[in-house]
């Protein structure tokens, strides 16, 4: 069988997913010998231009790890996927929009803001933000346009398959490696390494039967290690998130889900699952007092689509001033 | 005046470009070193339970 | 032109349907905005149809269900005064303000109820102006 040509492109991540497919260790000798690298900036020095010289379709596969958040992140995105065969959006920020993603409850303006001229440690005093375009003395300088909203990739392009994950689990990297050396791809569309159930299905917390009449903050309890969070008080997004990441929280490290392996099979906003079914283990049925219950919640919308916002519904805050 | 452009920079986390412009003798004039990246993390991050800062800025850089 | 908003209405099989039914066979006059949904009870809005609507070009969502101890599943309504009341801290943070969004209850005799209940928030939301969310994604 002929070399695969593969493409490991980052937008708006963190290099996260990049680290994940590293840390397969000895499974990169297997990816080296099913495939030729053709770009992948963490590891390789293949420039740009070299992508856009190539003719469309010569990659084989391409694995997009970040989101949308610049017009280069479109562009190159916009570039893989007419280059690529397949194209499988990796990890939480090419699936959901990830973290960057909890941007969209604010404008672009106040991020800018507040990176380039509020922070205490920013020194700035002509309050000078970037500029698309600058004309240096030399020469024309270019930084991308940066976006009012972060979008997952698949709002940009047209993707082949969703990997979901924050970072994806490593033995979820190795088995996507194996699928590609055999061929052996699923249908479009398709979520690859991850399972088809929940979080909570996968977690080996004994869970009893939820009534909860307070939801506390780490702070607030002194909680039993081994027994459902959820059952607790403490919010854990297993119910609403998909499984297969091998309950790297909620069981090894003694954390509740945050829900980076995305939304369960068929959901689409993970967000609002999640809040359905946290309004189901309150135990009341007083309007006020289901209120003050609820009122403990400190964000929920910076937790119930901590990873997910991009990619819900609404996808943004909407702002009178500029959408 | 003649213009070298390294895009992206690579071996590092992050998005880079370089631009580097030479003279008429082939000597380098000046260099920008230009980060095209920002996530916004210093605003994100307002709003979040102080506990769950830890969890989140851990995705500024994952390399 | 003035802003005639599109307001998707839920309304439960058992009371809240045969309400606006009644509102109709009394011949009470009404304003047209509401398109209602028959759902077989208020708890089956999962707060995700509340979102959809939204960004499909809603203006606003009403849910209506059986006042509180009559519903025909016992405790559908109850379910849905969990949701609702974790729905609107998720809109708040979304910048939906609180008038797009209302659960009312509405017993199948209460077709004047259900008229008055429609009026009112009709007005609401046309006070608001339109909602935009398709127009949520421009760069």
């Amino acid at each position: 069988m002929a070399k695969l040509k593969l493409a490991i492109y980052w937008a708006a991540g963190c290099g996260g997913c990049d680290v994940a497919i590293l840390d397969t260790n000895e499974g990169l000798l297997k990816i080296a010998e099913i495939a030729d690298i053709v770009l992948w900036p963490v590891a390789t020095d293949h420039k740009y231009e070299e992508i856009e010289k190539m003719a469309d379709g010569a990659i084989d596969i391409c694995l997009i790890n970040g989101g949308v958040r610049n017009s280069e992140n479109e562009h190159m995105t916009k570039l893989l996927r007419a280059k690529s065969k397949i194209v499988v959006a990796m990890g939480a920020c090419a699936h959901q929009g990830g973290i960057p993603g909890l941007a969209n409850l604010f404008t672009k303006e106040t991020v800018l803001n507040r990176a380039y001229r509020e922070t205490p440690s920013t020194e700035n005093p002509d309050g000078i933000l970037p500029v698309q375009r600058f004309s240096a003395q030399e020469g024309e300088l270019i930084i991308p346009e940066f976006y009012n909203t972060v979008l997952p990739t698949a709002a940009v392009v047209d993707v082949d398959y969703f990997m979901p994950g924050c970072p994806p689990a490593i033995h979820q990297v190795a088995a996507v490696v194996d699928i590609i050396a055999k061929g052996d791809l699923p249908p479009k569309g398709a979520v690859i390494g991850a399972s088809d159930k929940t979080l909570c299905d996968e977690c080996t917390r004994p869970k009893e039967d939820r009534k909860v009449k307070k939801f506390y903050r780490p702070h607030e309890i002194i909680f039993d290690n081994q027994k459902c969070f959820l059952d607790q008080g403490i919010i854990c997004l297993g119910p609403a998130t998909r499984g297969g990441c091998g309950n790297r929280c909620t069981v090894k490290s003694n954390m509740p889900c945050r829900g980076c392996y995305g939304p369960a099979p068929k959901v689409h906003d993970q967000g609002t699952k999640f809040l359905s079914a946290l309004a189901s283990v309150i135990d009341s049925n007083d309007p006020a007092e289901i209120n003050s219950i609820v009122s403990q919640i400190a964000d929920p919308v910076g937790t119930f689509y901590r990873f997910g916002l991009a990619a819900s519904y609404l996808r943004r805050k909407r702002s009178n001033e500029k959408n | 005046m003649k213009k070298i452009s390294i895009d992206p920079i690579t071996r590092l986390e992050g998005h880079g470009k370089i631009e580097i412009f030479l003279n008429d003798a082939g000597d380098v004039e000046n260099v920008y070193f230009q980060v095209p990246e920002l996530r916004g993390f210093e605003k994100f991050c307002e709003g979040r339970p102080v506990e769950e800062i830890p969890r989140i800025v851990t995705r500024v850089c994952g390399v | 032109m003035s802003f005639e908003p599109k307001i998707v209405g839920f309304l439960c099989n058992w009371c809240s349907y045969a309400g606006a039914d009644l509102a109709g066979t009394a011949r009470i006059k009404y304003l047209p905005n509401v398109r209602p949904v028959r759902v077989m009870c208020s708890g089956r809005v999962e707060p995700s149809f509340v979102m959809k609507c939204f960004a499909a070009g809603a203006d606003g969502v009403l849910i209506t269900g059986c006042h509180p101890g009559d519903c025909h599943y016992h405790e559908g309504n109850y379910k849905t005064i969990r949701r609702y009341s974790l729905l609107k801290r998720v809109l708040e943070q979304f910048g939906v303000e609180d008038d797009r969004v209302r659960l009312e209850w509405v017993s199948a005799s209460e077709g004047d109820r259900y008229a008055k209940v429609v009026d009112e928030f009709v007005k609401k939301v046309k006070a608001l102006g339109p909602f935009n969310g398709t127009k949520l994604l421009v760069k």
